[in-house]
Order: structure tokens, then sequence, then C-alpha cells
């Protein structure tokens, strides 16, 4: 089986798979020899096995706060 | 001829470089910032997707994740200052150190200026490498040239806080929905209910049935933009996952500035209009 983080990197740059139809692209995942995770995610958009392929957890994403809320109000000086 | 000492020229030995991974796997890491990565002793990652975690493990296998510094109920702000004292121990014991953010290090990120500033202020190297943004990439799938009409780009939060003038003429950018009026800075998200009262602030500048978009970048590179198009009022029933952008198209067309084209008329007089003369025959 394909290494999925490579195989997600070679698509990544790869302007014929980047923009591909989900039929192409799930036929180039076979051709791969891609995990059932990524394959599942293409054709399903489902993430779940992916997810317990890769131990994958939920990442928070907001890196700043512009309010200050109740912390202070640097905006306000 | 007075020379300067070594004292004041000279640079300590550690480093820090703040740089963006961009947003989808693969797609969006510049050259320059993969240089930053892999040549550094030490990467601190703040990513929004595991796997690009682990796609940046590929590239230096000395990485440190941020995330276990955030906590349910713990202040935003007490993890970014935590994070910025963690690089700077390393930056200190003469490390180069790379810090990798998703998307542009310098946008909706406030511990990689922070970081910069306090390095630069004991002397060390310390920089920004610019990234894709979601913002970079919002206008590219959604067809939109932020420099046609103007555009507002603020965190939706602001619009609860303060007093914010919109601008229905351009296009107006609300971004992290998710945590939307979280006044704790503690949670991860906030319930429908902060989003309906978002709307009822929107609905003063729009009317109830504005297209509006509710948007997400794909972090990997097999999925494609989430796009949704929904009135304004139904806003707070679009599906979420916590990364979404509100884009509100315009809803007022350019109206002439009339005092200011007939002083352009008068100056014109003077100096010309710059119109190329035309020729007759």
């Amino acid at each position: 089986m394909r290494d999925t983080v490579e195989l997600l990197e070679q698509i990544g740059r790869d302007a014929s798979l980047r923009r591909a139809s989900p039929e192409v692209l799930s036929s180039a995942l076979e051709d791969a020899n891609a995990s059932e995770g990524l394959r599942v995610l293409v054709a399903h958009h489902d993430s779940t096995v992916l997810a317990q392929e890769l131990g994958l957890v939920e990442r928070f994403g907001e890196h700043m706060t512009q309010t200050g809320a109740h912390e202070d109000d640097t905006l306000l000086n | 001829m007075n020379l300067p000492t070594s004292a004041s020229t000279e640079t300590l030995s550690g480093s820090i470089a703040c740089v963006g991974m961009g947003i989808t796997l693969g797609s969006h890491l510049t050259p320059i910032s993969r240089n930053c990565i892999e040549t550094a002793d030490i990467v601190f990652a703040a990513l929004s997707d595991h796997v690009v975690e682990l796609w940046l493990e590929r590239l230096n296998p000395n990485v440190v994740s941020l995330q276990p510094y955030y906590k349910p109920g713990k202040s935003r702000m007490k993890t970014y200052r935590e994070w910025v004292e963690v690089m700077m121990a390393e930056v200190r014991a003469g490390k180069k150190v790379c810090a990798v953010f998703y998307g542009h290090p310098g946008i909706f990120a406030w511990s990689p200026h922070k970081v910069i500033e306090v390095a630069q202020a004991e002397g060390y190297q310390a920089y920004m490498e610019p990234g894709i943004s979601a913002e970079a990439c919002l206008y590219a799938d959604l067809n939109i040239d932020p420099g046609r009409v103007g555009c507002q780009s603020i965190e939706a939060s602001q619009l609860l806080f303060f007093e914010r003038q919109l601008d229905p003429v351009g296009y107006v950018i609300l971004w992290q929905l998710g945590v939307v009026g979280d006044r704790s800075l503690g949670r991860f998200r906030t319930p429908d209910a902060y989003r309906e009262l978002l709307t009822e602030r929107l609905l003063q500048d729009y009317p109830a049935d504005h297209e509006v978009i509710v948007y997400r970048a794909p972090t990997l590179p097999v999925e494609g933009p989430h796009i949704q198009r929904v009135a304004l009022r139904d806003f707070p029933l679009a599906e979420y996952t916590g990364h979404e952008t509100l884009v509100i198209p315009p809803a007022q067309a350019l109206k002439p500035n009339v005092v200011m084209r007939a002083r352009l008329d008068a100056l014109d007089a003077i100096h010309g209009s710059g119109v190329e003369p035309s020729i007759t025959a």
C-alpha cells in the first residue's frame, strides 16, 4: 500500500490531479494503490477511515483574537 | 575615524523564521519556507489539520506541535503567550528555529508577530516568510478581485464587541465564525445562537434575502473548496465545522462623487486631462 502522506503531497503538486474529477482521482488512487481511507474520502467525502488509519486528532485553528475580549482591550488604546 | 564596536553589530547565534505552510497539502508551501523548515534545528507547528502536521514531520523530524497548549476553558491569549515563550527559549539557547503556521503566518495570528518583535528586541535574527492564506484561496475559488470595489476583512467577533461600520459597496469577509462572540477566549466553538446574533447585526446593513457565501478552503488536495450560498437570514443554519469564513458580496452600487469629480475637472483644466488628443481628418 502506498504511503498516504507521500501520495497526498504528490497529488498536491500535480496540476493534472489537483483539480481532477472524483472519477479520475479515484482511478489514480486505485493505480497508486492508495489506502482505503483515502479512497473512501474521495468517493464518499468521509474521512472517518482515513482518521483511523493515520490516528488523526482534531486540530484547533484559531491563532489570534483581535478583540481582546475579557483579557484586555488593547485595540481601544 | 569612529568604527562601530563589535558588540553593537554582533548578531546572537539563535534565530527564528516564521513561515506559512499554505492551506492545501503539497500545493502551497513556497520553496523558501520549505527550505526554512528543512534546515531548522527545531520546528514549532501551529497547523489546522493533523495530516498536514504529519507531512511537516517528513520535512523535518524535529517538530514540536503547539496544539497541546490549547485547553478548554483556558484563554487563548495565555496559550499564545506561552507559544512565544517556548519558541524564544530555543532561540535564546542558540537554536535555528522555524515556526510554521497554516496559511500565511502573519494573518490572523498573534504569536508570529510577537515572537519576531521580542526576538529582534533581544538582538536575534527574526523574520517572516509569507504563505498562501485562506483569503488568497477564497479570492481564487470564488473568482473575487478584492481591488474591484474594495474588501473589508474583519474577525466576526469585532462586529459584536465593537461599533464597526461595514461598507456594503465592497466585499465584507468575516473570519473565525466558529468562536464568534466568545469573550472568554476559552471556547473552541460557540453555540448557533451566537451566529444568530451576528446575523442580527448584519441585518442592520444588508437585506435579509441578500446572498452570502460560507466558504472553507481545502486542506487536503483530494478535496475541493466548500462553498455554501445562502440568504443572509439563513446563514446560522449553514453547515459548520469551525473553519468557515463568511463572504458578503456588495449590496449597493458605487455612487459617483460629484464634488470630487468637479474638483478633478478643475485640476485637469490646469494640468491637462491625460487623454490623448483626437486626430481629425
